[in-house]
């Protein structure tokens, strides 16, 4: 009994964790699957915007 | 004029002020200006682009722009 | 201490920049691939590398080459490491010239001297160092041959050049400079000299950082005299910019003629392979020909007997340890049923597709890193011309093959604004590698003998919808006329199995991570959803909350062909992300030891709706991380939400003219 409530909360905690933090990352745009992020210090400098 | 070129035919560059600016300055940037010596690589069908290449550099650019080259063959 | 590495394109810098800071970084073969910053930090820790985009002049024309001028400008820079392709030696001095100018302590790394030798040009590099005052050191940047000699370097070398002043432009030019120097006089940090040339070639970004500390008025009556005099001195009359290239020009003719010996002639492999393949009749063909055995390959002969592998081993070995772990500490229904149908079907769902993205994104980086890339590009101008696109623009599209978010970061080397936002606009339509295992699914099921051709036809029908909507977008909305297509095409490389592994490598192992966090994290909820219901825990699927929520928007579905609430439910978590689609399906479809999924889906789908839920999910909309992207590259909330809206229509038409169509014609 207390192994499923131990499994359980580690579960739900992860996962919540997890998809706050995709959401997060996919917000900024930056690709959550692309691991050029780590290495990648990108400051936006992409100049001015399409109007 | 460029236009007339087959693939093979190489040329000299004797008047590239027709072309567009852009195009202009980015084949300047590659090192193609008036008096660098080209040779036309291939043509792509259907009033498609050609490739040209100058010293060793091959460079792709549409077929309307480059017929504004004026070329004298060589 | 903070270095600069900048070159032309396609020297070699993202090589040389991997094997100075020991970290991989993405490296493609065409023009611009590079084009965000990168930093690293140096192997013996004397600093940090900046990897700047390939540009040919500090003077930018495109987006990306603006990102070093602004570098150069407004960030702090210790030294320059320039490198350069030694078989380009002229075309590559322009840059070099102008970073001399710049007056900050410069090295040369000079790369690709085995290219040089192949052509039969010879380069004495001393006395290459002797005329420029600045180290040249030869390397190889793609075995890493004479790095160590150039990291020896930079570290000791702090000194600025020896020779002062590298091209004299003339009187007239000089004392012009002279003028705006005394105007800079404690105004700023940079070299007077090279702010001054770089305003007369027409530098706006330059312009516009001297007009904060010049008056404009005094600037443009400098910079009027100036080209009047030129144009009275020279016959030509040629404009400043032009007269100042010239000059230089000089110059490096003079350097060149020093220090490099041309000795023979050879034609290079590279043009005898590019004279079959962007021959004028078979181009088209073979560039076809390789899109169809990566489809082959990928699913029929490769990709699809080792997923089936993967998939066994889930269902089996896997499922059953989960089984006998949870029997043995007596989980409660809730943990067993949330492991076994929650966690094992949703991640494992996604999972089996490994092999086949693997696959995917092999070919995509062999392509890239041999250079056929470019090629491609020119062999399909003609096609995007006429749809008022470039040919450029095809190669973010192929990227999005694989992914869309780099795909559409890979659309900044396009020039001109308008052609870049619509290759913006439509690269989600280019069917992802996320959508993959759908496809795969749907096809196993409904199509088992076809499963490549129906796939292709996919590929095919996103590749033909962005042609056609480009096309009408040039008419309607984005008109214009400005088009330019100029495409560098490097010669070929025959990419290292190294590299092209580790370029494989870090884009699938971004799949299977994504799969561990958000794919674990979204299949948890689905399934609780799913598990839950109004009336309380465990009930029967149908009563659960995700069929609340499916229910709301099946009905729209339904002329579509599945108006299903586990259609509607699964389509919703494809926002998020699109694997999330067959991690849905799997929980709420999920199968009984024995059963099949292909049985359980026919319950649901005809095959004709089964293909118009394949395309509906091929077009329907930007994933989460896309949609960002689009907004993060176009900077207007406006066209993000155009790109959203116009996808959700699109889909739902055609879907409805495929339904209904056949529907009419009998076919389902």
């Amino acid at each position: 009994m207390i192994g499923s409530f131990i499994i359980g909360t580690a579960i739900f905690g992860y996962a919540t964790w997890a998809l706050v933090k995709f959401i997060n990352k996919s917000k900024k745009g930056k690709c959550a699957a692309c691991d050029l992020e780590k290495s990648c210090s990108s400051q936006s400098q992409c100049g001015s915007p399409i109007k | 004029m460029f236009g007339s070129f087959k693939a093979g035919d190489k040329g000299k560059i004797v008047n590239i002020s027709n072309v567009g600016r852009f195009v202009q300055r980015r084949l300047l940037d590659l090192g193609i200006t008036e008096g660098s010596e080209v040779c036309v690589k291939c043509i792509l069908p259907f009033g498609g682009p050609v490739m040209i290449e100058s010293c060793g550099q091959c460079v792709g650019l549409r077929r309307k722009e480059a017929c504004l080259i004026e070329v004298e063959r060589v | 201490m903070e270095i600069a590495l900048i070159g032309n394109p396609n020297t070699g810098k993202t090589s040389l920049f991997n094997n100075l800071t020991g970290a991989y970084e993405y490296v493609g073969n065409w023009s611009g691939v590079t084009v965000e910053k990168k930093v690293g930090v140096f192997k013996n820790n004397i600093g940090r590398l900046i990897d700047l985009p390939g540009v040919y002049s500090l003077n930018p024309l495109s987006k990306d080459e603006g990102v070093v001028t602004s570098f150069f400008l407004d960030e702090p820079v210790d030294r320059l490491l320039n490198i350069l392709d030694a078989s380009q030696l002229e075309r590559n001095l322009h840059l070099t010239m102008q970073l001399l100018e710049y007056e900050k302590p410069v090295l040369i790394g000079l790369n690709m001297v085995d290219v040089a030798t192949n052509r039969g040009i010879q380069i004495n590099t001393e006395k290459l160092s002797q005329i420029l005052g600045v180290p040249v050191v030869p390397v190889v940047a793609r075995s890493g041959k004479g790095c160590d000699r150039l990291i020896e370097v930079i570290s000791t070398s702090s000194n600025h050049s020896k020779v002062k002043k590298h091209v004299y432009y003339g009187k007239a030019v000089e004392d012009a400079i002279n003028k705006i120097s005394i105007e800079l006089i404690g105004k700023t940090e940079h070299s007077p000299r090279w702010l001054a040339i770089q305003l007369f070639e027409g530098n706006e970004y330059v312009k516009g950082y001297l007009s904060n500390l010049i008056e404009d008025r005094k600037l443009e009556s400098i910079i009027t005299q100036l080209e009047s005099v030129v144009k009275q001195e020279n016959s030509h009359g040629k404009s400043l910019a032009n007269f100042i290239y010239l000059k230089r020009k000089e110059m490096i003719e003079t350097i060149l003629d020093a220090s490099v010996q041309k000795i023979s002639s050879t034609v290079p492999l590279s043009e005898k392979i590019d004279n079959i393949v962007t021959n004028r009749f078979l181009g088209m063909p073979i560039f076809l020909l390789c899109m169809y055995l990566m489809f082959m390959l990928t699913f029929d002969w490769l990709g699809t007997p080792l997923s089936d592998v993967l998939d066994g081993f889930l269902t089996g070995p896997v499922t059953t340890g989960f089984e006998s772990i949870l029997n043995v500490i007596n989980a409660s229904d809730f943990i067993h049923a949330l492991i076994i149908e929650g966690l094992v079907a949703g991640v494992g769902g996604v999972l089996v597709f490994v092999p086949q993205i693997f696959i995917l994104f092999f070919f995509i980086s062999l392509l890239e890193d041999s250079g056929y890339m470019a090629r491609v590009a020119l062999v399909m101008d003609r096609i995007m011309e006429s749809v008022g696109l470039n040919g450029k623009a095809f190669i973010p599209m192929m990227i999005g093959f694989g992914c869309n978010v780099p795909g559409i970061m890979a659309a900044r080397t396009i020039e001109t604004p308008r052609e870049r936002l619509m290759t913006i606009l439509l690269t989600p339509l280019m069917s992802c590698s996320a959508r993959l295992p759908v496809y795969a699914l749907f096809v196993g099921a409904f199509f088992a003998g076809q499963k490549a051709l129906i796939v292709f036809s996919l590929y095919i029908l996103g590749i033909f919808v962005a042609l056609v909507l480009a096309k009408i977008f040039t008419k309607t909305l984005l008109k214009s006329e400005t088009s330019m297509f100029v495409i560098e095409l490097p010669p070929y490389r025959l990419p290292q199995v190294q590299s092209l592994w580790r370029s494989t490598w870090d884009k699938g192992k971004g799949f299977v991570r994504k799969a561990g966090t958000f794919i674990f994290a979204g299949s948890v909820f689905i399934w609780l959803l799913s598990y839950a219901g109004p009336n309380g825990l465990k009930v029967d699927m149908d009563d659960s909350f995700l069929a609340a929520i499916g229910n709301l928007f099946a009905p729209i579905l339904e002329p579509i062909g599945f108006g299903t609430w586990q259609a509607a439910a699964s389509l919703i978590t494809g926002f998020l992300a699109k694997e999330a689609i067959i991690s849905t399906m799997n929980i709420i479809y999920f199968i009984p030891e024995n059963a099949s999924l292909q049985g359980i889906l026919s319950d649901f789908y005809t095959p004709l709706a089964a293909y118009s839920f394949m395309v509906f999910i091929l077009l329907y909309i930007p994933c989460l991380a896309t949609a960002a992207t689009i907004y993060k590259e176009t900077g207007s909330r406006k066209w993000t939400a155009f790109a959203i809206l116009y996808a959700l229509i699109l889909a739902y038409v055609l879907c409805l003219v495929i339904y209904q169509g056949g529907k009419l014609f009998g076919l389902v």
